[in-house]
């Protein structure tokens, strides 16, 4: 009895996951908003976690723009830390982004950037918190990652291609390219679930 | 830059658990003889000074514990110490029995330097004391007033080489040629160097004494490297003489304790379960586990747990030496007592806490504003500062990208097609802005979508007026 609770308790928190059925296997997840990532990711944004959108030029940022809709409803932060360059208040706005709780932190860059990122996934303030680091330790990802645990905050790593090779504690690894006007999502790593799926999604900015 | 630097005389002494009433020293040796270091207050009052010989320190005190200095043992409290400042700043680093930490972003958060300073104090572990302090805009400096000149404060890099003036040189550095060197031609202080002409003072002991003085004074950059707090906790003190009832235990514990209390303030951390190993100097260690129903940072429940757990122990020998360990700790949740109130506190200290670190400008939220130009469309705000007035989203915008340029980037034009890392491809025409006019700041612009031969796309815009292009945007 006891076992059996213990084994459905580590079912449920995504620490255990069978290998035939990929439902209901992953942690809490948040819906993309994109059907065929959320098939291919397990159910979507994990939650209070990690992930790593890596790409040459930094893209990424429309596939989140439905859940940004979604989270924006909440009463906390979007947070931007560094972005290459300015969000474009009116185009998120256009598309249901409540701009209002977009906080946008400018830092020096490097070790000060992950400084506020730490803070803001700790606080619990915010329900997303993107960045865009270039080199980065394991034992800094470790960080950031227990920081998003604690606060129970989506926090998104915007990064290049040379950092696949690295070991990563993230929940969520995927590889992006745009293919004609479409963007090619490809898995590297997903918790509960098999690796090395690919999506193509439409591109909506 | 404003650096304070907190100095421990007696971290040397408090590598070892003592009980105060027993008499110890630490020595080293100089010379090729033993030589008192240090030593506490018991053994003061017996006649022990530091600098005696250990034989003479011996005759004067024959019950005086002595152990060597260990410096090993005294980095890693160091350590734990710095555990203790990074509550305080982010930018935490060390030079011998000295934390130095910048204050200059946490003033404000702190309420002020005093303030900052009292509350430092007030938290120190025990460990730590007595301690000093001092603060100046370089790193040095600070270090060196804090053994000089305690609670001493210089805000401006320009005062700091007049009140550097009057500190001998041996208080500056302990390399004994140059001291010697300094000493014969006459140079006994700081400011006895300054005066000299600089090519004077290298031609006669080298460069190097002038590049410390220079980082000194912050004439040149003094670089420090970020510490960062190791993820775990472990220290280990060593006894000064071996204990064999429990109850001793104690006052060694208490130390850890306080050192893990720190580590945790500084880590916005609680500790559930803490890990005791006592070492004998012939069996094996005693290892046992202090639980906690949740996760504390309490001093006095951590102790009290401490008391029952021993109380139910047998030694099987003395102990030599105590380690704890917590190699798992939890986020910091609501405590009685605790000056935030709700662990982590709200929004306000969130930015509060950011905007101190990087700046009034650092953090800022965005609005909608009336207007066709892109660019004046939004506009930076304090943050939450938009939510009030209500500016409908534009629809339009809908087609715009996800990103702006800050402002838009004149591209080159070759064979009539403007060019971003080759030539651009343009897409259908998308939008036509004709607005500003009344301000004098016309904009006339056709936007479109651009693709480069790389695949990346684009914002760009034909300004109908003069037919130059430029880049406002990027699509994602």
């Amino acid at each position: 009895m006891a076992a059996e609770a213990s084994l459905e308790s580590l079912l449920h928190r995504g620490l255990l996951w069978r290998g035939n059925g990929r439902e209901g296997a992953a942690g809490r997840a948040l819906s993309s908003g994109f059907r065929e990532l959320d098939e291919a990711t397990g159910g979507g944004w994990p939650s209070g976690a990690l992930v790593e959108l890596v790409s040459p030029g930094g893209q990424g940022l429309s596939l989140l723009v439905p859940l940004l809709v979604r989270l924006g409803r909440e009463p906390r932060w979007l947070a931007w830390v560094d972005p290459p360059w300015h969000p474009h208040a009116p185009a998120l706005a256009a598309r249901g982004v409540a701009v209002s709780r977009i906080l946008q932190v400018r830092t020096a860059g490097g070790a000060e950037g992950l400084w506020a990122a730490e803070q803001l996934l700790r606080s619990g303030n915010c329900a997303v918190v993107m960045l865009w680091p270039g080199r980065l330790g394991t034992a800094r990802l470790r960080r950031l990652q227990l920081a998003a645990e604690e606060g129970d905050c989506l926090g998104v790593l915007f990064r290049s291609p040379e950092a696949v090779a690295a070991p990563s504690p993230a929940a969520l690894r995927l590889r992006l390219g745009s293919r004609g006007g479409k963007l090619a999502v490809e898995v590297l790593k997903r918790r509960g679930g098999w690796n090395g799926g690919r999506v193509e999604v439409p591109c909506t900015g | 830059m404003h650096w304070l630097a907190w100095y421990f005389p007696r971290l040397p002494l408090a590598c070892f658990a003592v009980a105060p009433e027993q008499p110890f020293a630490v020595s080293r040796s100089e010379g090729g003889r033993d030589r008192i270091d240090r030593c506490n207050e018991a053994a003061r009052t017996l006649g022990v000074r530091a600098g005696m010989a250990l034989a003479e320190a011996l005759a004067l005190a024959p019950g005086l514990a002595v152990r060597p200095r260990d410096r090993r043992r005294e980095g890693r409290l160091l350590e734990a110490l710095g555990g203790w400042a990074w509550r305080y700043s982010s930018h935490v680093t060390f030079d011998p029995l000295l934390v130095l930490l910048e204050v200059e972003g946490s003033l404000r958060l702190f309420g002020g330097f005093e303030r900052l300073v009292a509350r430092m104090e007030r938290e120190l572990p025990e460990a730590g004391r007595p301690a000093s302090w001092a603060a100046a805009p370089t790193p040095a400096a600070a270090a060196l007033l804090a053994r000089v000149a305690p609670g001493t404060r210089v805000e401006h890099r320009e005062a700091l080489a007049q009140r550097l003036d009057a500190v001998p040189l041996h208080r500056f550095t302990r390399n004994r040629r140059w001291l010697e060197l300094m000493r014969g031609i006459g140079l006994a202080t700081i400011g006895d160097c300054l005066a000299l002409p600089r090519p004077e003072l290298a031609r006669r002991l080298g460069h190097e004494p002038g590049l410390l003085l220079d980082r000194l004074l912050g004439r040149l950059p003094d670089p420090r490297p970020l510490w960062q707090p190791p993820e775990q906790f472990r220290q280990r003190l060593l006894l000064s003489c071996e204990i064999d009832r429990v109850e001793a235990l104690r006052f060694p514990a208490r130390r850890l304790v306080e050192l893990l209390c720190a580590f945790l303030r500084g880590r916005d951390g609680a500790a559930q379960r803490l890990r005791w190993r006592l070492f004998h100097r012939e069996a094996p260690a005693t290892c046992f586990e202090t639980g906690l129903l949740e996760p504390t940072r309490e001093r006095g429940r951590m102790l009290e747990l401490l008391r029952h757990r021993l109380e139910r122990l047998v030694l099987p020998a003395p102990v030599v030496e105590v380690e704890l360990e917590v190699t798992q700790w939890h986020p910091f949740r609501t405590e009685p007592g605790d000056l935030f109130g709700a662990g982590e506190g709200g929004d306000d200290l969130l930015l509060e806490r950011l905007r101190a670190r990087l700046g009034e400008e650092a953090v800022r939220g965005v609005a909608l504003c009336p207007d066709h130009r892109p660019e004046r469309a939004w506009r930076f705000c304090a943050p939450l500062d938009g939510e009030g007035e209500e500016v409908p989203p534009d629809p339009s915008a809908r087609q715009q990208p996800l990103w702006l340029l800050p402002r838009p980037q004149p591209l080159a034009v070759r064979r009539g097609r403007p060019c971003h890392r080759g030539p651009l491809r343009l897409q259908p025409f998308l939008q036509r802005v004709e607005t500003g006019w009344w301000e004098g700041e016309e904009a006339a612009r056709d936007y479109y979508r651009a693709v480069n031969p790389a695949g990346e796309r684009f914002w760009v815009y034909r300004e109908r007026g003069s037919g130059a292009w430029f880049l406002h945007g990027v699509f994602d």
